[in-house]
């Protein structure tokens, strides 16, 4: 019955549409997806592929860092700043699949469900795959009280806390909404995994088929709701879309070059004039919100001493450094929150390098003789640190120079992150990626430490300032943007007077995207999405 | 039938018969003409391993900011100074590839002599004495070959964190059981000889009999496996500094100058080119170089 079914489709398309050839979107990945469920991960590829599916509440303006409505209409919060009530758009209808057909719209019900799972571990569904929701836990966890229903199409969340990111925080890709029929369903089957195995979401696109490691399929889900409402950046206009997977940077470039894939995600930057002296492909730069930077040790004795950590930064040619390592798509900054955001400090810029001056503070602070030291280079390649090795070997030339004498360590990186968080780094790099568009992210996550002296866990060098921490904590409870972008501003401007850490920079990034492909743009924030775009 | 040569103990060669085998197996090393070019190349290298402070025309690790990745210097934006390139850090390719000569080669030297001293003793004892001990030992061996080689180096290096100096001793490990197979196998063959009985029976004590009289004849074998072990040591060394667990920065490890210009295949294909072509030059002269000894050493191979 249903291959009958699906006979006579195929051969009403074939009779309606006899010339047309199908608009198939191919696009090469640099790592496969681990989970169907984007609550479960904070992986950045395994978000670009669920982007698709998948909707949250609000969403990033396309290309830009602009929050705008999706599956809620509008949001209000409550004078003190603790109850956010957001009204649900209605009519935005569910994807099915051979196990599952909806039988109503999304309403509140679903919303509810989705955080639930997460908040409460005695909710059934917490514990299927794992009970590990990093994102949530990590940004909301600790500041969420409540998630009620007020009626079928508005839910109001209740804070512990203000938060002004907390809008930008919703519209984070692995808070997408999942529908708590389709859950009923599946434990009532008695195979409650599916819901994160077999997605089912309200997104322009469903998945057909996942080969493991080798090949995501999706096809168009017509009746997604920005197709009804007539929004084009919401609407699949492809026929179908495939995702190959190739882990090597330069094999996922030959396969843009040959044509393979219409979109290449990440090829290295190094290749950027490759593509550009290529007729059919094309380099599409986009600004990454990120910041890496040297962390300083204050456990170390050294590096307590103000002038140290100065004549460090001073010690840097900061130009070479940014032109070599980001490949010339790097900016010089000395700002924490990138110039990708609102709330950078424009006007702040690196140490300037001066190696004579870094001898003489050295000297003052007692090191004429400079010192032995450890600098740790990240072992992957991330936006903000494309070759941490690289990184290590040229600050070690720079300080040989003026005799701080540096040996280079790194680990595999689960382990690098564990040990620099326990603090075993000297000297060690790290950075990060801003998830939404609200500048207190890095700062906090990187910089702050509690009132009992504990610091926050990605503060590897364990700098406890309170000034500091006071400006971030009066700028995380406040909503009016340009109070908030002046104290960010003093932020920064803390941190680059005591040098905690030595600010490296951050790069754009580039995609190879043939000249066939119309319409695509990479997010600035969470992952680019595929409706809207067309093949020619 | 034994050598006389070998059965008179070594302090006291008789000069004329030494000469004689030395001559003999010149002339036969001499025949094998890939073998000759393996043994010129190598001493060419060892030449510049030796002088590379004066051959190079840089400082390694000296950092040439205004000449990054500069090709070399017969293409049209090359530069004289840098004959063969510089990397992404402005580096002299030709001077760390210089430089590089010495860790390649100190890598096989101390490689080969570790896993040598270390099989040979454990081989003499094992096929000397026989019986448990015998056994014992080789399960043991046996249980280190069962493991992929490089994995198995991977996993020392993990335990014993990563280094030039612990890279070594892991490769050496990992290769000492070859040694140790071939020893034993040849001392079981040889203990049974008539000269080795004549020696028990003249009263030599067991480590005069494993060392001076059976030991000698058991050479040869391990003399071309260790040469081959020699290119396998430094093939080793690459890969384990191509996954940065080898030398560390800012050594000019052959490895570890491949890795960290892989992502410039395609924009500066120089960077990668020449480190690997050095690897590829100098274990290729190594094998044959290990070839021709095998076929002089062996009186199986000479008469044929």
């Amino acid at each position: 019955m249903n291959k009958f079914a699906y006979l006579c489709g195929a051969a009403a398309l074939a009779l309606s549409a006899p010339a047309a050839q199908a608009q198939v979107l191919t696009v090469c990945l640099e790592g496969a997806p681990e989970t169907f469920n984007p609550e479960l991960t904070s992986n950045g590829t395994t978000a670009y592929v669920l982007g698709q599916i998948y909707d949250g509440l609000v969403s990033v303006e396309r290309g830009g860092s602009e929050i705008e409505p999706a599956l809620a209409e509008s949001w209000e919060v409550s004078e003190d700043g603790l109850t956010y009530t957001f009204a649900l758009r209605q009519g935005v209808a569910w994807q099915s699949n051979d196990s599952f057909t909806p039988s109503r719209p999304f309403n509140a019900d679903d919303v509810v469900f989705t955080f639930h799972r997460m908040m409460d571990s005695e909710d059934p569904f917490y514990e299927v795959s794992g009970g590990n929701y990093p994102t949530f836990n990590a940004k909301l966890a600790d500041n969420l009280a409540s998630v009620e229903k007020v009626d079928d199409y508005t839910v109001a969340f209740t804070l512990t806390k203000p938060m002004a990111a907390f809008i930008g925080t919703m519209a984070h890709g692995s808070l997408g909404v999942t529908s708590a029929e389709y859950a009923q369903a599946m434990m009532d089957a008695g195979t409650p995994e599916q819901l994160d195995l077999a997605p089912i979401g309200t997104g322009p696109f469903q998945l057909q088929a996942y080969q493991t490691d080798a090949m995501v399929r999706l096809l168009p889900f017509a009746g997604t709701w920005g197709a009804e409402m007539g929004d084009d950046l919401r609407t699949p206009m492809v026929d179908a879309v495939v995702m190959a997977i190739s882990g090597d940077a330069t094999v996922r470039l030959q396969r843009a070059l040959a044509g393979e894939c219409l979109i290449g995600l990440y090829p290295n930057l190094a290749d950027k004039e490759t593509i550009e002296a290529s007729d059919t492909v094309e380099a599409v730069q986009t600004p990454v919100p990120s910041t890496g930077m040297l962390h300083f040790n204050f456990a170390e004795e050294p590096f307590q001493d103000q002038r140290v950590r100065q004549a460090l930064a001073q010690a840097i040619d900061m130009e070479n450094f940014v032109e070599v390592i980001y490949s010339g798509m790097g900016h010089l900054t000395g700002a924490v929150v990138p110039p990708a955001l609102w709330g950078t400090a424009s006007d702040i810029g690196p140490w300037e390098y001066d190696p004579e001056e870094a001898k003489r503070l050295l000297a003052e602070a007692g090191y004429e003789d400079g010192f032995e030291t450890e600098v740790w280079a990240i072992p992957v390649s991330r936006p903000y640190m494309p070759n941490g090795r690289r990184a290590a070997e040229i600050i070690q030339a720079d300080w040989a120079e003026v005799g701080v004498d540096v040996s280079i360590v790194t680990y595999e990186w689960a382990e690098y992150i564990q040990r620099a968080r326990a603090g075993e780094a000297k000297v060690g790099m790290f950075g990060g990626i801003y998830d939404f568009p609200d500048p207190s992210q890095i700062p906090n996550n990187y910089l702050t430490c509690q009132p009992d002296g504990s610091t926050a866990p990605s503060n590897i060098g364990d700098w406890c300032d309170d000034r500091f921490n006071e400006v971030m904590t009066e700028a995380g409870s406040i909503t009016d943007q340009d109070e908030r972008i002046a104290l960010y501003h003093e932020a920064q401007q803390i941190v680059h007077d005591e040098v905690p850490v030595i600010v490296l920079g951050g790069a754009d990034t580039i995609t190879a995207v043939n000249t066939s492909v119309q319409g695509y743009v990479p997010a600035v924030f969470g992952s680019s999405r595929l409706s809207g775009v067309t093949v020619e | 039938m034994a050598d006389p040569a070998t059965l008179t103990p070594a302090a006291e060669p008789e000069r004329g018969t030494a000469r004689d085998a030395l001559r003999a197996f010149w002339a036969d090393f001499r025949r094998n003409r890939g073998a000759v070019i393996g043994l010129a190349v190598i001493a060419l290298l060892v030449l510049v391993a030796l002088l590379a402070p004066l051959l190079a025309p840089h400082d390694p690790t000296q950092q040439f900011r205004d000449a990054l990745l500069v090709p070399p210097a017969w293409q049209p934006e090359g530069q004289g100074a840098y004959l063969l390139g510089t990397d992404a850090l402005g580096r002299d390719i030709l001077s760390r590839l210089i430089f590089g000569a010495r860790y390649s080669l100190l890598i096989g030297l101390m490689v080969v002599t570790i896993a040598l001293t270390g099989g040979i003793t454990i081989g003499v004892v094992s096929g000397y004495f026989g019986g448990w001990v015998d056994t014992v030992i080789m399960r043991i061996m046996d249980v280190i070959l069962a493991f992929p080689s490089l994995l198995l180096a991977l996993v020392l290096v993990a335990i014993l964190g990563p280094g030039l100096t612990n890279a070594m001793v892991a490769i050496a490990l990992v290769l000492q059981p070859h040694f140790a197979r071939l020893a034993r196998a040849s001392v079981m063959n040889e203990k049974t000889r008539e000269y080795v009985v004549a020696a028990r029976i003249a009263g030599a004590s067991n480590l005069r009999l494993m060392l001076r009289t059976i030991l000698p004849n058991c050479l040869a074998p391990l003399i071309v496996q260790g040469t081959l072990s020699f290119s396998t040591a430094i093939l080793d060394a690459a890969a384990l500094g191509f996954l940065g667990l080898g030398a560390q920065p800012p050594t000019p490890e052959w490895g570890t100058m491949l890795a960290d210009a892989r992502e410039f295949i395609l924009r500066a294909p120089w960077v990668v080119t020449f480190p690997g072509l050095a690897i590829l030059t100098t274990v290729l002269a190594i094998n044959l170089c290990g070839d021709g000894l095998r076929d002089a050493l062996d009186p199986r191979l000479k008469r044929g």
